[in-house]
């Protein structure tokens, strides 16, 4: 057991080495205070925003609020939509000249859409969000469910399952690692999109925070507020990762 | 039935292959190490076809890429003609059971390869790919893909790629364990007829009793792991190497022997498993 | 179209049969046929005044749209700058990244140092460095095309490590005892296995190239598709927001077909290409 967290540390320690370098370079001036602050202002500055009612802890959690929305509604009707699609010829028929004229569309381009139908508000973040993750999620779905091996298929109707059976209990089960993974991308650029969003035009949540503090010059803070949703990126990309694992424990 | 206990010999200026001692221990990156190889001496004569032999995990395969000076000796040392082993060189080719082609290089291109390393003259170079080409029968696709070939002749584009640059030593991995039997039939023809065209010292790995006693002048049974010589066979039938052998009653008693001492071995192993 | 016909798990469990001529013209032509369809839809529902005109203009309001700004020289004048943006940013990327990633296979302590970073680097979401990175190289170009080029290259360095580093063994054997030496056994046969992984990486940052360079144009202002798009927004002219979209949209296809036909291209080689898979 120490011997993983050793193993951890020493894996990690090139961030403690780049901390300490910031720390270093910055309180002996060689880089102005204003172009980076001091390492320890920041996690001052981070301290003093996340007990403040008004600060990280607000803007943070109408970010992943938006966010999960938007992700979860994707999740259900993406995922729906590209099995349908993969087992449901007409399905399929209907929906894949849809899926590849907006694939290549890179989703941020419908930020100033969002805005002008629907305003500014969560309404428009959380749609937005929810168009964007949309596509991965169908496009994996699709293959996941496509890509699933013949024998299994051949097995269980060999077994007597109806049409229906075959579809959620063997097919989908084993289309699932790919259809997790599937999701584990859209999360990512559900990050990207909430941040961006927030970024352009918003009165709330962490990407208006960090540019709220920069424009004020408050540069302390800024920074604060970029390693708080870098952490919250980074935790939630693991967080899944460990979800996964537990879901597929089946897997070897 | 003459057989030779296992020989360890001195002589760092004798031609062939001289193993002396050899150890080696698998360190996996989790768990403990595992030793593959334990004190393994071995001679081999200067052209001679000698056959490894040994059940799964007896470190066959090991014992050939430290000839091949692929891995680092832990321990022992490994002469090739006078010359300890350090590191690999043209002066012992290696065909590998997967073949190991360059897939982004046509069939021409592949056999060139060593030809360029030695930088030889460029009408040189494509005369010897030719005929190496031709030789393993493959003429007429020297502008095709590994990946539009058999597995048959994916294995003859590398045994001609790995000849083509003359090597003193072949040293062969299973060279047909990945092929169908009615092709590796074949393939151990091919190979007779090559050999007997250009004798060549062979180190040459299988698991397969009867492709070694066909194929070898001698064939080194290994025990499970960790490997030890258990014995060596003599597998030289008078008239030379020629596979119509293989209908004697002579060579079936030779396989009967060496399959015997082997299951031994392959018992112990699935025991240990 | 509940029910299942047969046929409708075609490729799922059953083996292809050959389905008669009309059933695969039918299959090659519906995509159109829908896509046709939904467009005059469009056309027609804008002409009727089924919808709300600012919500959704007429097909032909904001393909004429299309029109003035090719005729006037500023559509040219956006698609160019914004893609030089991401090629810029895409080329930085793609050159520190594979850099990176070959470095991280050969060099334990380029590893060391860079794993971390990168395992943490790529879940984050970078655009959140915006605001630093228009703090700290201004708000034009130079921080567009950096910011690009940092949201794009995690995922190159990962690839091409994780490329260079799985090569076949046996693959830097054989070379190895036919004679070639250490940086040839790197240039040679190392990069040309690693190649696939390392274009799979470049093919999944162009994406990402598109999506932050748009990003950074809305955000920062300066010309390109991205602020043309928000400037329409923010006047409320619908017609410019759709135009901006079936633009970018034309270009991001136009990119990945392109960089699809240039993977075919220098793979020739690889069994893919000669399988010829499709999915969507």
């Amino acid at each position: 057991m120490t011997h993983k967290i050793i193993a951890t540390l020493w894996r990690y320690s090139p961030l403690l080495l780049l901390a300490a370098v910031w720390e270093g370079v910055t309180q002996a001036h060689l880089v102005s205070q204003y172009a980076l602050p001091t390492l320890s202002g920041v996690l001052t500055s981070m301290w003093t925003l996340a007990i403040d009612p008004d600060g990280l802890v607000y803007h943070t959690s109408r970010s992943i609020m938006r966010g999960a929305a938007g992700l979860g509604a994707a999740v259900v009707l993406g995922t729906t939509a590209g099995v349908l699609m993969a087992w449901y010829r007409p399905v399929r028929l209907l929906l894949k000249p849809f899926i590849q004229m907006f694939y290549p569309l890179p989703k941020s381009a419908l930020i100033p859409l969002t805005i002008m139908w629907i305003g500014l508000g969560d309404p428009s973040k959380i749609t937005l969000i929810f168009i964007g993750s949309l596509l991965p999620i169908v496009v994996s779905s699709f293959n996941a469910t496509r890509g699933v091996d013949s024998v299994l298929i051949w097995s269980a109707r060999g077994m007597g399952a109806t049409d229906r059976e075959l579809l959620w209990e063997v097919v989908v089960p084993a289309a699932l690692p790919e259809i997790m993974n599937g999701y584990r991308v859209a999360l990512a650029l559900c990050f990207i999109l909430v941040v961006a969003g927030e970024l352009i035009i918003a009165n709330n949540g962490i990407g208006f925070l960090i540019n709220f503090l920069g424009e004020g010059g408050d540069y302390k803070g800024m920074f604060a507020g970029v390693i708080t949703i870098s952490l919250v990126g980074f935790l939630a990309d693991r967080g899944y990762i460990m979800l996964m694992r537990r879901i597929l424990i089946w897997r070897e | 039935m003459e057989t030779q206990p296992a020989a360890a010999s001195a002589g760092a200026s004798r031609a062939g292959i001289v193993i002396e001692d050899v150890m080696h221990e698998y360190r996996p990156p989790r768990g403990r190490p595992v030793l593959a190889l334990d004190r393994l001496n071995l001679e081999v004569k200067e052209r001679e076809f000698i056959a490894i032999l040994g059940p799964s995990g007896c470190g066959k395969s090991t014992l050939l890429y430290l000839m091949g000076g692929f891995m680092p000796l832990q321990h022992g040392q490994i002469t090739v003609n006078g010359k300890v082993v350090t590191g690999p060189g043209p002066d012992r080719g290696i065909v590998f059971q997967h073949f190991a082609l360059f897939p982004w290089k046509t069939v021409r291109d592949n056999v060139l390869y060593g030809l360029e390393k030695q930088r030889l003259p460029r009408a040189e170079r494509e005369d010897i790919a030719k005929r190496f080409i031709d030789l393993v029968g493959l003429k007429g696709f020297e502008d095709s893909y590994p990946s539009q070939l058999s597995g048959g002749m994916k294995q003859r584009v590398a045994i001609a790629r790995t000849l083509a640059i003359d090597p003193d030593t072949l040293l062969m991995d299973e060279p047909f364990g990945a092929l169908d039997a009615q092709t590796r039939s074949l393939m151990q023809e091919e190979l007779i007829a090559i050999w007997n065209r250009s004798p060549k010292t062979v180190v040459f790995v299988t698991h397969d009793v009867r492709e070694a006693v066909l194929l070898a002048d001698r064939v080194a049974v290994m025990t499970a792991r960790p490997g030890r010589l258990k014995e060596i066979v003599d597998t030289k039938f008078p008239g030379g190497l020629d596979p119509d052998i293989a209908r004697t009653k002579e060579f079936i008693e030779r396989v009967d022997y060496t399959w015997n001492l082997v299951r031994e071995e392959a018992v112990r192993a699935e025991r240990e498993k | 179209m509940a029910t299942v016909a047969p046929r409708a798990a075609s490729a799922l469990g059953q083996r292809r049969e050959s389905r008669p001529a009309l059933a695969r013209a039918f299959d090659t032509f519906a995509p159109y046929v829908i896509i046709g369809v939904l467009l005059i839809a469009w056309e027609v529902a804008a002409q009727e005044k089924l919808v709300i005109p600012f919500l959704l203009p007429a097909l032909s309001v904001v393909l004429e749209r299309i029109g003035t700004d090719l005729t006037s020289g500023a559509l040219a004048y956006n698609i160019g700058i914004t893609l030089y943006r991401t090629v810029v940013g895409f080329a930085l990327a793609a050159m520190i990244g594979v850099s990176i990633g070959v470095l991280m296979t050969r060099v334990v302590s380029v590893r060391w140092f860079f794993d971390p970073l990168v395992s943490i680097g790529l879940p984050m979401p970078k655009v959140a460095l915006l605001p630093v990175f228009m703090l700290w190289f201004g708000l034009f170009d130079a921080s567009k095309i950096l910011m690009v080029a940092f949201s794009a290259c995690f995922q190159i360095i990962i690839t091409t490590w994780h490329g260079t580093q799985g090569v076949d063994k046996e693959l830097i054997w054989s070379a190895r005892s036919l004679g070639a030496k250490d940086r040839e056994v790197l240039w040679e046969i190392v990069m040309p296995a690693a190649m696939p992984q390392i274009l799979t990486g470049l093919q999944i940052a162009m994406p990402v190239c598109l999506i932050v360079v748009l990003v950074t144009e809305m955000q920062m202002g300066g010309r390109g598709l991205g602020d043309a798009m928000l400037v329409a927004a923010r006047y409320a002219q619908t017609p410019g927001v759709f135009a901006g979209i079936i633009e970018i949209g034309t270009v991001g296809f136009c990119i990945i077909k392109g960089m699809e036909y240039l993977r075919k291209r220098l793979l020739v080689w690889h069994q893919e290409t000669m399988r010829e898979e499709t999915t969507v």
